[in-house]
């Protein structure tokens, strides 16, 4: 909404220095950030809520400034209508269901010229094109009270009946500034006897628009139903400052009053006189109501006590008519702030002119609840994982949950299984993604660097399940396992086993297993599919694993300490040779649970069929002799070669 | 054997004397003291000799124990005086080598302090879907179809009738419906909304929404709340000033301007030149929205507030597009 200095000192004299008021305006809700140049005027660019059509009007923002000040606006003088001496005829048909109230006079004998300098003034410094007198009257009411209006060329009303319908869709309709479109289903709409006049609350028709030859007019002012003012806008992405008004709701008391103001300025720029009674059509009176505060509410919601005094002075700025009564105020709002329902809205009246920056800081006194809230999150497994996984030497991305149907194919996935938006931004964005898998692919394309080590803790859908999942671009198998292997070791994941299969078609058949504890999916891991490299254009190898954050919590204990032996370990390197497809991993989980002297066991090194181990024997309770190792080493020859075939060297 | 030991002390003297290093004294001791040492095997032979020569050795072997004990220490004590004495040149700056780490993502950084802050406070992290009813989403807190407030809220719509959520507050009604108050939730997530992608405006973002009932929580509460939680993430010297506004499920509404961390006050192209940033809407919870909550607004009052997570991280690191936090490029990366 914009607001000229000039035009708003016509109804409020400014007191406080521009960038003082500017932000005064800020805090009381009317948000004023910019200062322009229009014409060589300054006009201030405010940003209006939703719950405040008043404010969609200069006179609107005098108020508020009144309020701030504290001194009186200067309200439009407006000349009662002198009763017309002939009147011609109208008949209007409405449908309160689109058009609330109707208010409508006919003037007669105008001339049509260009506006006096005053008011094209006025209608430039609102960024407008001044057209014709009256047009540029309506404009001007408009913006001055934020009731919009129309005038028609009485002469072009068909049969001098308008007819107040909603479309049916398909209709045709050429605005006044001949541009035409095909209607939406209920839109307002008038109708003369033979065609559609006017798209009201959005645009009048070329019909029965003003011409530079119109000598009589049908001036009115309505209160449209803002939803269907909403929809029909946006479905023709019509914008306008009347439909932004009309969406949100004007002044319903205020149509009368705007059509005199209207008229008063037509008669003095354009002559002519009233020709018809002042048409009010309404089911029902608009007037001011009472709305109670109680002033110990008041104080209990805002943390402070606010003075009776203070109160009254600032429902009195904000023209509410305050009576207090003990405890009780009783304000009677006018109908222009229809957004004041219920005593919350007081209070934020009385605490935004008070001003929020006014009251002390405070912290809640109550009690912390013990008991979990529903939809409790436990982010501990989350934490763990990422320092496992930056410890890991794995840096941590975020990619878009929105991914295109592209990307699912060369993932070698299936679109069908993956939910669709029905309106995506671009197709590159349309569903959402059932794994992380797929943009660290993209991730590891992006780096050029020679080893790249990625990582996302995300949720995939269609579930909501939250997945941690990494991929290694110029890294080793076993360099990449090494972040499961400590994944599952630091979060206590034993007896775990690894099955040699894969469901999902984005990793390598022959080089990707599934790491299950009891009948639960922990994850997968693996290669990446040769198929998917080359669909997205990756030379490497690629690595990538993606396990269940939930499964993994499940599967996790808390360790039990194992006392530190104060014996002194002894160190020892085993190398056998297996025969083709050994279970390494395997063998060494095999070796761990042959004796209790066992304390570690590790790959230390593999040439050719033959790989060395490291194994560390200790006791709680003594020095190990030789011959007791040697005892332990003969079970562990045994063992391997007659359980897996595998020779000592 | 007197003789012996003269000899002896002369030896270790004249060992201790030359010695270059604590090491080296080290085995002078183990070599005469130790228990296999010269001197102690002389100690063991005492028992040998005829009854009256015993103490007279015996209180020699003991002299030049300790003699050779004080050398030793003299020695030592020169030994390191001298080590630092002479301030021997030493680079301090030849790099370190240091483990491969990766690197956490700054929102996950910022969202874990944040959420770090709000458990202090007595908050609770609850968790809720991204796939959401337009009930729970705009109907629940009082924005019917065809509100204008869905204009800044605009969506995605799903095959299945749901659409994807615009705002955490979503999770509001949600948690008063099986939560018995008093309660204190924090709720961070993603959201969706219909944009087009560009330096300030993203498809998907962040926020941190959070919300608390009980009998007797106050405005100046909320106020005092949110003041401690930015200026826990700012700083002390943090400059907030709030400003009336309106959302459908608040009564009154508040917004947060942050003075401008990039160029404190003065105006940048961050701060589109207001010198100052609005960072977190604000307000008591509507009464209605209590309602639908299964939560009696005459017994029970509230606050909600939400924190833009993306521009929090923006402002901290003095990033200048939200692209730039979903870009997975390690250049990026790597310098958190």
């Amino acid at each position: 909404m914009l607001v000229p200095i000039p035009w708003l000192k016509d109804y409020i004299e400014i007191k406080l220095p521009i960038k003082d008021l500017m932000w005064r305006l800020t805090e009381i809700g009317l948000t004023s950030e910019k200062l322009e140049k229009i014409n060589g005027e300054e006009v201030l660019d405010i940003e209006v809520t939703a719950n405040r059509p008043d404010w969609m009007s200069i006179l609107g923002v005098a108020y508020e400034i009144a309020a701030i000040q504290g001194n009186k606006v200067k309200e439009p003088q407006i000349k009662e209508l002198v009763k017309p001496p002939k009147t011609l005829e109208i008949k209007l048909n409405n449908n309160f269901q689109a058009i609330e109230r109707w208010s409508a006079i006919i003037i007669s004998g105008i001339e049509i010229k260009p506006s006096p300098e005053w008011l094209q003034k006025r209608i430039l410094s609102v960024g407008l094109r001044p057209i014709n007198n009256v047009v540029d009257i309506t404009n001007f009411v408009m913006f001055e009270m934020g009731m919009p209006m129309h005038a028609f060329d009485y002469d072009e009303i068909k049969g001098h009946e308008m007819t107040v319908m909603l479309s049916q869709g398909g209709e045709e309709f050429t605005s006044v500034d001949e541009l035409s479109y095909k209607l939406p289903k209920d839109a307002i709409i008038i109708k003369d006897k033979e065609r559609i006049i006017d798209l009201a609350g959005i645009k009048g028709g070329l019909n029965s628009g003003i011409k530079a030859n119109t000598k009589n007019i049908l001036l009115h002012s309505t209160i449209n139903n803002p939803a269907l003012i909403r929809k029909t806008s946006i479905a023709l992405g019509l914008r306008s400052e009347a439909s932004a008004i009309y969406e949100r709701g004007p002044d319903k008391g205020g149509t009368v009053k705007a059509i005199k103001r209207a008229a008063n300025l037509i008669l003095e720029t354009a002559g002519g006189e009233v020709t018809s009674n002042l048409i009010d059509l309404k089911q029902k009176e608009f007037k001011p109501y009472s709305l109670d505060l109680n002033l110990k509410r008041l104080n209990e919601v805002v943390g402070i006590e606010i003075k009776k005094d203070k109160v009254v002075k600032i429902f009195s700025s904000l023209n509410l008519n305050p009576k207090a009564k003990g405890e009780k105020i009783t304000c009677i709002i006018p109908t222009k702030r229809a957004d004041l329902k219920i005593e919350e809205d007081l209070i934020e009246e009385v605490a935004r002119i008070y001003g929020y920056n006014n009251f002390p800081l405070t912290l809640p006194e109550g009690k912390v609840k013990e008991e979990k809230i529903a939809y409790f999150k436990d982010d501990k497994i989350e934490k763990r994982l990422r320092e496992i996984m930056i410890a890991s030497g794995y840096s941590e991305t975020m990619n878009y949950s929105l991914i295109s149907e592209k990307i699912i194919k060369d993932s070698l996935s299936d679109p069908e299984k993956h939910i669709k938006i029905k309106n995506p931004v671009s197709l590159d964005y349309q569903y959402l993604r059932s794994s992380l898998i797929p943009s660290l692919i993209l991730a590891a394309k992006l780096n050029t660097d020679k080893a790249v080590k990625l990582f996302e803790i995300d949720k995939v859908f269609p579930e909501e399940k939250y997945k941690v999942s990494a991929i290694g671009k110029g890294i080793e198998f076993r360099e990449f396992k090494g972040a499961i292997d400590l994944i599952l070791e630091r979060l206590g994941i034993e007896n775990y086993e690894i099955i040699f299969e894969v469901e999902e078609p984005i990793f390598h058949p022959a080089k990707s297993g599934t790491i299950k504890v009891k009948e639960s999916n922990i994850g997968y891991f693996g290669e990446i599919n040769p198929q998917v490299r080359e669909n997205f254009a990756v030379k490497e190898i690629l690595w990538a694993f993606e396990l269940d954050l939930d499964a993994l919590k499940d599967g996790s204990k808390i360790k039990t300490f194992v006392p530190v032996s104060s014996y002194p370990p002894q160190i020892e390197d085993l190398t056998f040779v297996f025969p083709p497809k050994t279970r390494i991993g395997e063998i060494i989980i095999t070796i761990k649970k042959l004796d209790e002297t066992i304390k570690n066991v590790e790959l230390k090194d593999i040439y050719e069929n033959a790989f060395t181990f490291k194994i560390v024997y200790q006791s709680n309770q003594k020095t190990l002799t030789d011959k007791e190792i040697t005892k332990v080493r003969e079970k562990i020859v045994k063992n391997i070669e007659n359980r897996y075939g595998g020779k000592i060297k | 054997m007197n003789e012996d030991i003269i000899n002896l002390k002369n030896e270790a003297f004249a060992q201790i004397n030359t010695a270059k290093s604590i090491d080296e004294l080290e085995e002078i001791r183990i070599a005469y003291l130790g228990r296999n040492g010269k001197l102690t095997n002389l100690i063991k032979k005492i028992k040998d000799l005829p009854l009256e020569k015993r103490s007279q050795t015996g209180l020699l072997i003991n002299e030049t124990k300790k003699n050779i004990e004080n050398l030793l220490n003299d020695k030592k004590q020169n030994l390191i005086k001298s080590l630092t004495e002479k301030r021997e040149w030493f680079d301090l700056t030849l790099p370190g080598t240091k483990p491969e780490m990766g690197h956490k993502h700054p929102l996950k950084e910022v969202l874990e302090e944040v959420k770090d802050i709000f458990k202090y406070l007595g908050y609770q992290v609850a968790e809720g879907p991204e796939i959401e009813s337009d009930y729970y989403n705009f109907e629940a807190l009082n924005i019917p179809k065809d509100h204008p407030a869905r204009d800044t809220q605009m969506t995605f719509y799903l095959e299945n009738g749901k659409i994807l959520r615009t705002q955490t507050s979503a999770m509001q009604v949600r948690v008063m419906e099986k939560t018995k108050p008093p309660f204190r939730v924090l709720v961070p997530g993603r959201n969706f909304r219909f944009e087009q992608v560009d330096a300030s405006h993203g498809f998907e973002f962040w926020q941190v929404e959070g919300f608390a009932v009980d009998k007797n929580i106050r405005f100046t509460d909320l106020l005092g709340t949110i003041s401690f939680v930015l200026k826990s993430l700012f700083g002390k010297e943090t400059k907030l000033r709030f400003a009336t506004t309106n959302f459908p499920f608040v009564e009154p509404g508040v917004d947060t301007y942050l003075q401008c961390t990039i160029c404190h006050g003065k105006g940048c192209a961050f701060c589109k030149n207001t010198g100052w940033s609005e960072i977190m809407p604000a307000g008591m919870v509507h009464p209605d929205v209590l309602k639908r909550g299964k939560i009696d607004p005459k017994k029970w009052q509230g606050f909600a507030f939400a924190i833009g997570l993306s521009r929090i991280v923006n402002l901290r690191y003095g990033i200048n597009d939200l692209r730039i936090l979903t870009t997975p490029d390690l250049r990026i990366l790597s310098q958190f």
